[in-house]
């Protein structure tokens, strides 16, 4: 009796490409995908459980760790949800400077993901090297402000750890106005290219009830034609006072998943450019925050924010004491992986490799 | 200046005779022979230092940095030590592979890549020899690289390399289809296989002549050499690295300098059909010859540095129905019009009005069978902020 | 468009490799490189080294008071308890105002450069220095006093979170 058995191949831990630890086993009927289960957990350290050893102060380099990439954007979404659970006012200076940190967040990491998008799609290095060429700057900045290009450990519960330096609002402002120039570059680079065309439009399609269905947020979500984006429609911090718009993409392949990263990138540079123009005088601490994270109220809260890979939110339990009794992570990465079925179904192992990128992962966030 | 021209053919009759003074001229002539072919192996070795050196130097400039700068001054001593890191690296044999055709693959390979040498002319008489069938030689001489691929791939008791090899095969037989079209053309204009003809008879190089055709056989050429955009077989980011997974040490240093070497030798194939060679004024010929070669090879790797991989699906799509296609149109195109035009100057702007014609109803073409995805795709790209 | 994507990515690369030989290359004036400038970006360690910003968080340092060139340090425990990661150990002698420390070890190879221990010291007595070359061959990665205060002289700083003003 003659038939065909399917292949099981393992896109194993060690991964040629660039997102960390990560396990596929394909069922493969020839080159075609049939059939995919992810494992994941080698990166898991325990980041929810050494939460609870530490006071609240002593998680935020805890949280830096989850997505490296953004560190920023973790402190502040940990600081957005224990600030729910104190009830403490943020000094409005402290938010601009929240604003103007989390957005050039945004941008790196969506320079990341850029960058790495194309390096999987085999030009040999080049976009990835010209978009960590402006990332440099920005992690100049970052050091600039509080000592360290990734691990940053600078939003605290109640405002940021120290205020902006003097040399930072020029330079921020000369980086901005240059990085517009680095962005229609890559776009006259790369939007246009035949052979990416080729092989990235309806490639990795995902539909916008399937994407709504699993949880999805973030870019992800947008390129696939829900305008969901939770600066706006929860309007934390102080974004509603800043004009930005929320691209979205119609076809949500992985080519609009790329577009969606640039879109996303021209915002971020229109807000950062307000909020640079806009920043108040003031202070940028609470002073009941210290007195408050030593002898919290008893409850729960959950802060979430849109972090730069989708929504990055924290439900921390309190019980009275100086630490934390639970602190519940909920990763977007892990959550934006849970549509990879549906999106690689009848494609290719070329093609695996590409959509894997077009998600923009990072294990560390994955795993915690 | 003629005597820059002829520098390395007066040497060889000036060390010919003085040979044939203490031997018969029959062992001289062989012992000169035999240096001659060793000189055209020591070129392709160096070509090979210079160029993995050079590559990595040129696109390391194209991503604002320096390329590798630490081995001796500007990084010259960097292919040293990467041969002395590959010397030093274990020879392990799979289990289970057919030991002798695992041992001979790579051996083909570059036995494949170095015959090439022999007759390609680097100058006004600075060649192996002068084969007058020395295009056709070449054209067989690269099928031999095809089966070293499959012999490798078959070799290694890894399913995952068979397939690797089976997808390089396909590729590497799609494409010398249109290389060897675009050849008769070249052949048909010039009246003789020899390659040293080709030069001579090019007094306008056939770039200008016939760039349609110079265009299929570059992009031939590139599928051929496996590099990028067609240079799946390399893919770092893909999950098997293709047939030579399970070469190590010695062996895998083999197929990668057969790979340089063949881009050595299809750069020089292309100054000779395409780019006339080692004419040109005032410098000696070897001189202009190589700098020729160095223009393609730069090509090569500006292309390189910037271009995504082609799927394989693509890749086979684009060899058959539009490379095959368009390579008979341009053969019908310069057989007409060498038939029916007298040589001269009055044929050369005639081809070349013919290939703009040709090259003008071939994107006519494309833009109309594409035009509705184009629309769609030019509005979601023109959107963008 | 028939290629023109392909010529466009073809010209912006070009342009940056004429632009790698025209322009400025390696080490820029100022303190790190001028966004504007083209040029190649590769700076040559270990023969040029970027300085670091003021507040960069480098390894431990111990402080010495101006005047009087003792330690600051008054071995209270402040710092052992904000580490999140049980870095420092500490011991001292004397009580009240004349406490003073007598060992301090701190565990290179488990600090995160956090800063929350300066944060936390009411005696401006550590700060985070720039030293940055930590690697080593041996495993003798938990330092003492002595190398500690040494660093300290070596940056001749004697207040705790200067450039954070």
């Amino acid at each position: 009796m003659l038939r065909t058995e399917t292949i099981t191949l393992n896109l194993g831990p060690q991964h040629p490409s660039t997102h960390g630890v990560f396990r596929l086993r394909l069922q493969l009927n020839g080159e075609t995908v049939v059939g995919i289960e992810p494992v994941m957990g080698y990166l898991h350290r325990g980041i929810e459980k050494l939460c609870e050893q530490g006071t609240y102060v002593q998680v935020i380099p805890l949280t830096d760790r989850l997505d490296y990439v953004c560190s920023m954007t973790n402190n502040q979404a940990y600081a957005v949800a224990v600030e729910k659970l104190l009830g403490l006012e943020v000094p409005e200076r402290a938010e601009y400077i929240r604003v103007i940190m989390a957005e050039l967040t945004r941008i790196i990491n969506h320079m990341m993901a850029v960058g790495f998008l194309w390096n999987e799609l085999g030009a040999y290095f080049t976009p990835a090297m010209y978009c960590f060429r402006a990332r440099e700057h920005i992690l100049d900045l970052f050091e600039m402000t509080c000592g360290s290009r990734m691990m940053c450990n600078y939003m605290r519960p109640g405002g940021v750890s120290g205020d902006l330096p003097e040399g930072f609002l020029p330079a921020a402002k000369k980086f901005n106005d240059y990085f517009k120039g680095v962005i229609d570059q890559l776009e006259t680079f790369l939007n246009e290219n035949e052979v990416f065309l080729a092989r990235a439009v309806d490639v990795g399609v995902l539909p916008a009830d399937v994407a709504i269905n699993a949880s999805i947020t973030g870019p992800m979500l947008r390129a696939s034609g829900v305008a969901y984006d939770i600066r706006k429609v929860d309007h934390y911090s102080v974004y509603d006072r800043f004009d930005f718009d929320v691209p979205t993409c119609s076809n949500g392949d992985v080519y609009d998943r790329y577009l969606q990263h640039i879109k996303e990138m021209w915002q971020s540079v229109r807000i950062i450019e307000q909020a640079l123009d806009g920043i108040p005088e003031g202070e940028v601490m609470n002073d009941q925050a210290a007195k408050a994270l030593r002898r919290p109220p008893q409850g729960e809260a959950y802060g979430r924010i849109e972090s730069p890979k989708g929504e990055l939110s924290f439900y921390v339990v309190s019980d009275g004491s100086a630490n934390p009794y639970r602190v519940r992570i909920r990763p977007p990465s892990q959550i934006n992986l849970s549509a990879l079925k549906e999106m690689c179904e009848g494609h290719k192992i070329q093609d695996i490799v590409i959509i894997l990128g077009s998600i923009n992962l990072t294990m560390a966030d994955l795993d915690r | 200046m003629d005597v820059l021209n002829l520098l390395f053919v007066n040497l060889r009759e000036a060390i010919t005779t003085w040979l044939a003074g203490f031997l018969p001229m029959w062992a001289a002539e062989a012992v000169v022979h035999f240096g001659v072919g060793l000189i055209l192996v020591v070129i392709g070795l160096l070509a090979v230092m210079v160029l993995t050196l050079g590559e990595r130097k040129v696109i390391g400039r194209a991503q604002d940095r320096y390329g590798p700068n630490r081995w001796g001054p500007w990084g010259i001593l960097t292919p040293v030590a990467d041969a002395i890191k590959m010397l030093t690296k274990e020879d392990i044999v799979p289990e289970g592979a057919d030991y002798w055709v695992h041992l001979l693959a790579p051996m083909c390979a570059i036995i494949a890549a170095v015959l090439i040498y022999a007759v390609l002319p680097f100058g006004e008489g600075m060649w192996g020899t002068d084969l007058n069938i020395g295009i056709l030689y070449i054209v067989a001489i690269a099928s031999l690289g095809t089966i070293a691929i499959l012999m490798a791939g078959w070799s290694s008791n890894n399913k995952y390399s068979l397939l690797g090899a089976f997808r390089v095969v396909a590729q590497l037989i799609s494409y010398e289809i249109p290389m060897l079209l675009s050849i008769v053309a070249v052949v048909l204009l010039t009246g003789s296989m020899s390659m040293v003809e080709i030069v001579r008879q090019q007094s306008v190089p056939h770039l200008i002549t016939m760039p349609m055709v110079f265009f299929v056989y570059l992009l031939a050429a590139s599928a051929e050499l496996y590099r990028t955009p067609f240079d799946m077989i390399e893919a770092d980011s893909e999950l098997v690295a293709g047939f030579f997974t399970e070469y190590s040490g010695m062996k895998f240093v083999m197929f990668f300098m057969s790979e340089y070497f063949n881009l050595f030798a299809m750069s020089a194939i292309i100054t000779t059909l395409f780019l006339a060679g080692w004419r040109g004024p005032i410098l000696p010929g070897y001189v202009w010859f190589f700098f020729k070669c160095g223009v393609v090879i730069f090509f090569y790797w500006w292309v390189r540095s910037m271009m995504p991989r082609i799927r394989i699906d693509h890749l086979l799509n684009l060899a058959w129905k539009f490379l095959v296609p368009l390579a008979l149109v341009n053969l019908m195109v310069v057989g007409l019009v060498d038939k029916l035009i007298a040589d001269g100057i009055v044929q050369d702007v005639v081809l070349l009005a013919a290939n703009i014609v040709v090259a003008i109803v071939v994107i006519g073409l494309l833009a109309f069978a594409s035009r509705k995805t184009r629309s769609k795709r030019l509005q979601r790209i023109t959107a963008r902020r | 468009m028939f290629g023109l994507g392909i010529v466009k990515g073809l010209w912006t690369t070009g342009k940056h490799f004429v632009q790698s030989y025209l322009g400025h290359t390696g080490l820029r004036e100022g303190i790190r490189p001028d966004p504007t400038l083209g040029g190649l970006f590769t700076v040559q360690y270990p023969e040029e080294k970027l300085p670091m910003f003021p507040r960069f968080r480098g390894a431990l340092m111990h402080l010495r008071d101006a005047e009087t060139g003792e330690p600051k340090c008054t071995a209270c425990g402040l710092c052992v308890r904000a580490c999140p990661n049980d870095v420092i150990a500490v011991d001292g002698e004397g009580k009240g105002r004349d406490r003073k420390v007598t060992a301090y070890h701190y565990n290179l190879a488990r600090c995160l450069f956090c800063r929350l221990c300066v944060e936390a010291c009411t005696f401006s007595a550590i700060e985070m220095s720039h030293e940055y070359e930590l690697a080593s061959y041996s495993p003798d990665l938990v330092w003492g006093l002595e190398k500690l205060l040494a660093i300290g002289d070596k940056y001749g700083v004697h207040e705790a979170g200067k450039a954070w003003e």
